[in-house]
């Protein structure tokens, strides 16, 4: 099976990836198998931080899309058997996504897709990268993030 | 009915039952303790089985099984039954199909639940569905959970508690059953508009037929979201659901074109 030959490379590629260090406020991180079954997961996570950090549910619910979509694109790019980590953010202002996944191919995600258009009117910033880093395969990223509404509540300038 | 004997064409309308009328009120005459009640109850309940079975359908294909429409559908109707009082006035279809209608509706509320959701859970859940939709309207926007939770009068854990609560809730429950009919969508924007703007998007070729095959409503939500950029709340005002059934059609809606076009995909590669 070609499935088997890879079966190493997420645990290889836990120590090799030297993913930014964690900020322990503001960052979350989830590592899981490239596989479509794990979706239901990274949506409930990215709608948990969401609404903890107070987004407005309109917000929430695109951020929840917005993710499906990312993940679901890079799983499809990614080796069979290896992992995709998940980078969440919250901030102030806003709530960022980063997925990484090892790739075969080094063709970006296409800007021109469905797909893309669909990340594009969900979230604020929407940023694909493919880097060969010496690393088997290529490192595929897509980075998202929504920025918070502005909200004119009572009091917020105090 | 494969008929082999001669019998006149079934009648479907209420003169179905017609035959039937006239026992109600030998039945409701009777003392409760008439051994003949019982057997009147029988004939009144079996006699009126198709208009049980009849409504059952109408509510199928909601993600609930055929069979346990139709016990659920037939308890309603003995409800009906027992509950009818031919002095009214009214006769007893106009009686019995809201009765029936309402236990079929009660066990969609109850048992739609993809997890078995606490009741209090679900409760909180309406009223959070309720407080969305009377807050967007009074600021124009979507509210945050914090506002949710003062206007609600309850913790911002419960809402978190009651937003995760909607997240176990069928995809294909009572939203659907009570906002089900798709004839009444005012349809303004012509499918040719929809198109022209997918038209940059380089596989649209392949994305048209998935969005044409899609179901009225969905569609329209989809080309409301990603070509008329309207929010999820604006959208579930102008169609008439809650925003958080609009966030699940288009959740489900999405997963069925990515699907679609993986497909093709693989069909085309394995050429």
């Amino acid at each position: 099976m070609v499935r088997k030959q890879y079966s190493n490379y997420g645990e290889v590629n836990v120590t090799e990836w030297e993913p930014p260090p964690l900020h322990a406020h503001n960052d979350i991180e989830l590592w899981l198998g490239a596989d479509l079954v794990h979706l239901p997961i990274v949506r409930s996570v990215v709608a948990t931080i969401a609404t903890r950090a107070d987004f407005d549910l309109d917000a929430i619910a695109d951020l929840r899309l917005a993710v499906d979509e990312a993940c679901s694109t890079l799983i499809t790019r990614a080796i069979p058997g290896s992992k995709m980590r998940c980078r969440f953010t919250a901030a102030d202002d806003e709530l960022r996504f980063v997925g990484t996944v090892r790739s075969d191919s080094d063709s970006t995600p296409s800007t021109k897709s469905f797909g893309w258009r669909v990340l594009t009117t969900l979230t604020d910033v929407v940023d694909a990268r493919v880097s060969t880093d010496g690393h088997q395969g290529h490192r595929v990223d897509i980075e998202l993030a929504k920025r918070r509404a502005l909200l004119d509540v009572p009091g917020a300038g105090a | 009915m494969t008929g082999f004997r001669a019998e006149p064409a079934k009648p479907t309308s209420s003169n179905e039952y017609e035959h039937l009328a006239h026992l109600f009120d030998e039945f409701a005459a009777l003392d409760p303790n008439d051994p003949r009640r019982a057997e009147l109850r029988d004939r009144l309940v079996t006699g009126h089985l198709p208009l049980a079975e009849h409504i059952a359908q109408r509510f199928s294909g909601r993600g609930v099984a055929k069979e346990d429409l139709v016990q659920v559908a037939t308890v309603g109707l003995i409800n009906a039954v027992d509950r009818y009082d031919p002095g009214r006035g009214s006769d007893f279809l106009s009686f019995a199909v809201p009765t029936v209608m309402g236990e079929v509706r009660r066990h969609f509320r109850d048992t739609g639940w993809l997890v078995r959701v606490p009741r209090r859970l679900k409760e909180l859940h309406l009223s959070i569905s309720a407080a969305n939709t009377e807050l967007a309207q009074r600021l124009n926007r979507a509210p945050t959970p914090s506002e949710i939770a003062a206007h609600l009068g309850v913790s911002q854990d419960a809402v978190f508690e009651g937003l995760e609560a909607g997240n176990a809730y069928h995809s294909m429950s009572l939203d659907e059953v009570l906002s089900g009919d798709t004839e009444n969508l005012a349809l303004g924007d012509t499918l040719g508009e929809e198109d022209a703007a997918l038209e940059g998007v380089e596989n649209h070729e392949a994305l048209l037929p998935l969005i044409r095959d899609l179901p009225e409503r969905e569609r329209k939500i989809l080309g409301l979201r990603f070509v008329h950029n309207m929010t999820q709340t604006q959208i579930a005002e102008r169609i008439g659901v809650s925003q958080m059934h609009v966030s699940r059609l288009l959740a489900r809606t999405l997963e069925r074109l990515r699907e679609g076009l993986t497909e093709q995909d693989e069909g085309t590669s394995s050429s």
